[in-house]
């Protein structure tokens, strides 16, 4: 078993890769059999980082999402899986490329560093993979939301600039492209709100657990909050049009990404490694 | 004997000119009698037509002078245009010339049937004022009848294809779905037509039809169910409208930045999308200056848009080829065996006449009435085999593969 684990391990971040080619393949040349050949793959792949969760948790007897870098698969894994029922909502998987292509990337990480062993001194009570999990499903959805915000923009500067190459025949119109994002903030927000609570109440019980509101970490999660809130209801504020809301996701994506590799990632998990 | 005349097509198109000069020689609808009427006035020019769409503004002339007559339109018709953006095709080139336009393949979205009718209308008003003759005439009618061909027999004519369907395909890349959206629609002719039939077709939530005589705005809005207004309402619509598409015939700009509500426009979700079918444009270009929630577009933007329509549409225009050397080759074997007419006029008399003395040579007085009835049919039937072989001959003049040779080696001046 452990064997099959450190296999697709190694295998994901491949398939993703694939996934990715074969979108910027069809995003070229509009074949019709890579179309069906891409989401065939995509549903595959989705399908076996799911089994090597399940795997990971079944060889080591707990729970399989523990610590910085399977975290960060699990948001891969649950962006991935996030944007694939919004493209299939929407029937539109024309920013497939670019998801799938920032999914393999972040996977390439998480298996280079994510050990097969799960951290002895992780918590494991049912409010704790709570808070977990929704903040995961936050991070999914804010990074989907975040590369939608980047697709509008590249749409739009196309559009702007009055050239109207692949990006401008492949990629989603900036209507949808728009409403992917704020439907995928949306997720996220609803998925920080309840994390954070979780955490919170959390905190309240004891448990080891403690809470400094004051604590960067905790402002920047509110801040964050705060963030993808008005992204995700940024229709319905004036002047916070699409052209503004994509820049602040996109914004929101990378500084995402930074902290979840550059700071979040290789030193701590609330203190969990 | 007078020497025929020949064709001579000059004029400037999408392939040599952008929409900024081709806006300073279009011949408005008004304009047009004054126009052919000042062809018909230069030296030689026998007959004259004058095609003016979106696309092009074209001269073709029927003259025995061909060399002066061309620098004489020019000079008429394209002063101070830089030459390379001015063409000129002498005989069979412009015969080339004027099927490729009546076909589509030389319109900026290739295969679109508008230019059909744009021809129909330009050959009506040139034979109302007296300048179309029996060359412009029969010539007129080939093109049409290859136009319809190419489009019938080849992948051409898949699709409902053109510049009003491209402009809202573009639209449709900004603003997604329709079903949410308004359109205002600033000119009520058939272009303005075109696009509310599109987007009606796209399932527009609203749409306006705007125009300087509100009556004709009402026409065209109730065929849509859409609402009417005059120019004087434009900033009111343009401040709740998503899709501005101006298509207005021969007048200078309509659409004035002052129209627009620059807070307005910061408050908007999507950008407004603003087409400019027009030629001459008719929304100011000053208007892209109002910030990043405006995109507009004119006809030479959307040319790049076609350029991928053209790659597909490739293989559809080969397919054309052996149909337009066609129509060409029969079009010159007629005009060829035409200026055989006064010789052929003769030779059915001459022909009787022999016919009648031979009969009187063998049978004289005696001749029975079917005698007179074979010697009527045998005069007949070689009389009739003489013109079919004349008429062989007329197209032999030029045949078809040294015509398609000729054909190709135009295509590579093009």
């Amino acid at each position: 078993m452990r064997e099959s684990v450190q296999l697709l391990q190694v295998a994901l971040p491949v398939l993703y890769a694939l996934g990715a080619a074969l979108y910027g393949f069809a995003f070229a040349s509009s074949d019709a059999r890579v179309a069906k050949l891409r989401r065939a793959l995509v549903v595959a792949v989705v399908l076996l980082h799911g089994a090597w969760f399940a795997l990971r948790g079944a060889s080591t007897g707990d729970t399989p999402v523990v610590g910085p870098w399977p975290t960060v698969s699990a948001v891969v894994y649950s962006a991935v899986l996030f944007w694939l029922l919004v493209a299939r909502e929407e029937r539109n998987a024309g920013s497939g490329g670019v998801v799938l292509g920032v999914a393999a990337m972040f996977q390439l990480l998480a298996s280079g560093l994510a050990p097969v062993e799960v951290a002895p001194d992780a918590p494991r009570s049912a409010l704790s993979i709570v808070h977990g999990a929704t903040s995961v499903v936050a991070a999914a959805g804010l990074a989907v939301s975040g590369l939608h915000g980047a697709l509008w923009l590249m749409l739009y500067r196309e559009m702007r600039g009055r050239r109207f190459g692949a990006t401008f025949g492949q990629l989603p119109d900036l209507e949808t492209c728009a409403r992917m994002m704020r439907r995928a903030a949306l997720f996220g927000f609803l998925g920080l709100t309840i994390g954070l609570n979780v955490g919170i109440a959390m905190a309240h019980m004891g448990g080891g657990w403690r809470i400094d509101y004051a604590s960067p970490e905790v402002l920047g999660s509110l801040l964050v909050w705060l963030y993808f809130g008005a992204i995700a209801f940024s229709a319905r504020i004036p002047g916070f049009g699409s052209r503004r809301a994509a820049i602040a996701a996109a914004a929101g994506f990378v500084a995402l990404a930074a902290s979840l590799l550059l700071v979040f990632a290789p030193w701590s998990m609330h203190g969990a490694r | 004997m007078q020497a025929a005349p020949t064709l001579v097509l000059v004029g400037l198109s999408h392939r040599t000119a952008p929409v900024a000069v081709r806006e300073r020689y279009v011949v408005a609808a008004a304009d047009l009698p004054g126009a052919l009427c000042a062809l018909r006035g230069i030296e030689g020019v026998e007959e004259a037509l004058v095609l003016s769409t979106c696309n092009r503004t074209e001269a073709l002339v029927a003259t025995t002078r061909p060399e002066s007559v061309a620098t004489a339109v020019r000079t008429q018709l394209f002063r101070n245009a830089a030459a390379g953006e001015v063409y000129e095709w002498h005989g069979a080139q412009a015969l080339f010339h004027l099927l490729r336009v009546a076909s589509g393949l030389d319109s900026l979205v290739v295969g679109e049937s508008e230019v059909l009718g744009q021809l129909k209308r330009a050959a009506d008003v040139a034979r109302e004022h007296g300048a179309l003759g029996a060359l412009l005439e029969s010539l007129v009618a080939r093109a049409l009848h290859a136009g319809k061909r190419v489009r019938a027999e080849t992948d051409l004519g898949q699709g409902t294809l053109s510049v009003a369907r491209v402009g809202v395909d573009v639209a449709r890349r900004a603003l997604g779905h329709f079903a949410n959206k308004r359109a205002l629609v600033v000119g009520a002719g058939e272009t303005g037509v075109l696009v509310a039939r599109h987007l009606k077709g796209l399932g527009v939530q609203s749409l306006c039809f705007a125009n300087r005589t509100a009556q004709r705005a009402r026409e065209a809005a109730e065929e849509f169910g859409a609402e009417a207004c005059g120019l004087d309402e434009l900033r009111a619509r343009i401040v709740s409208c998503d899709l501005l598409v101006a298509c207005v015939e021969g007048q200078s700009a309509v659409v004035e930045r002052a129209h627009f509500d620059a807070r307005a426009l910061q408050r908007r979700d999507l950008p407004l999308v603003v087409l400019d079918l027009s030629v001459p444009r008719a929304v100011e270009s000053a208007v892209v200056e109002l910030g990043g929630n405006v995109l507009l577009y004119d006809l030479d933007d959307l040319s790049r848009v076609v350029a991928e329509n053209l790659r597909d549409r490739s293989a559809a225009a080969d397919a054309a080829t052996p149909i337009l050397v066609h129509e060409a080759h029969e079009f010159l074997g007629r005009r060829a065996y035409q200026q055989l007419a006064p010789v052929l006029g003769g030779l059915k008399g001459e022909f009787e006449a022999l016919r009648d003395a031979t009969l009187d040579h063998v049978a004289g007085a005696q001749a029975t009435p079917r005698e007179v009835e074979l010697a009527h049919e045998l005069s007949k039937r070689l009389l009739h085999a003489t013109l079919e072989r004349l008429k062989d001959g007329a197209k032999r003049l030029r045949p078809e593969e040294a015509l398609e040779h000729e054909y190709r080696r135009f295509l590579e001046r093009l």
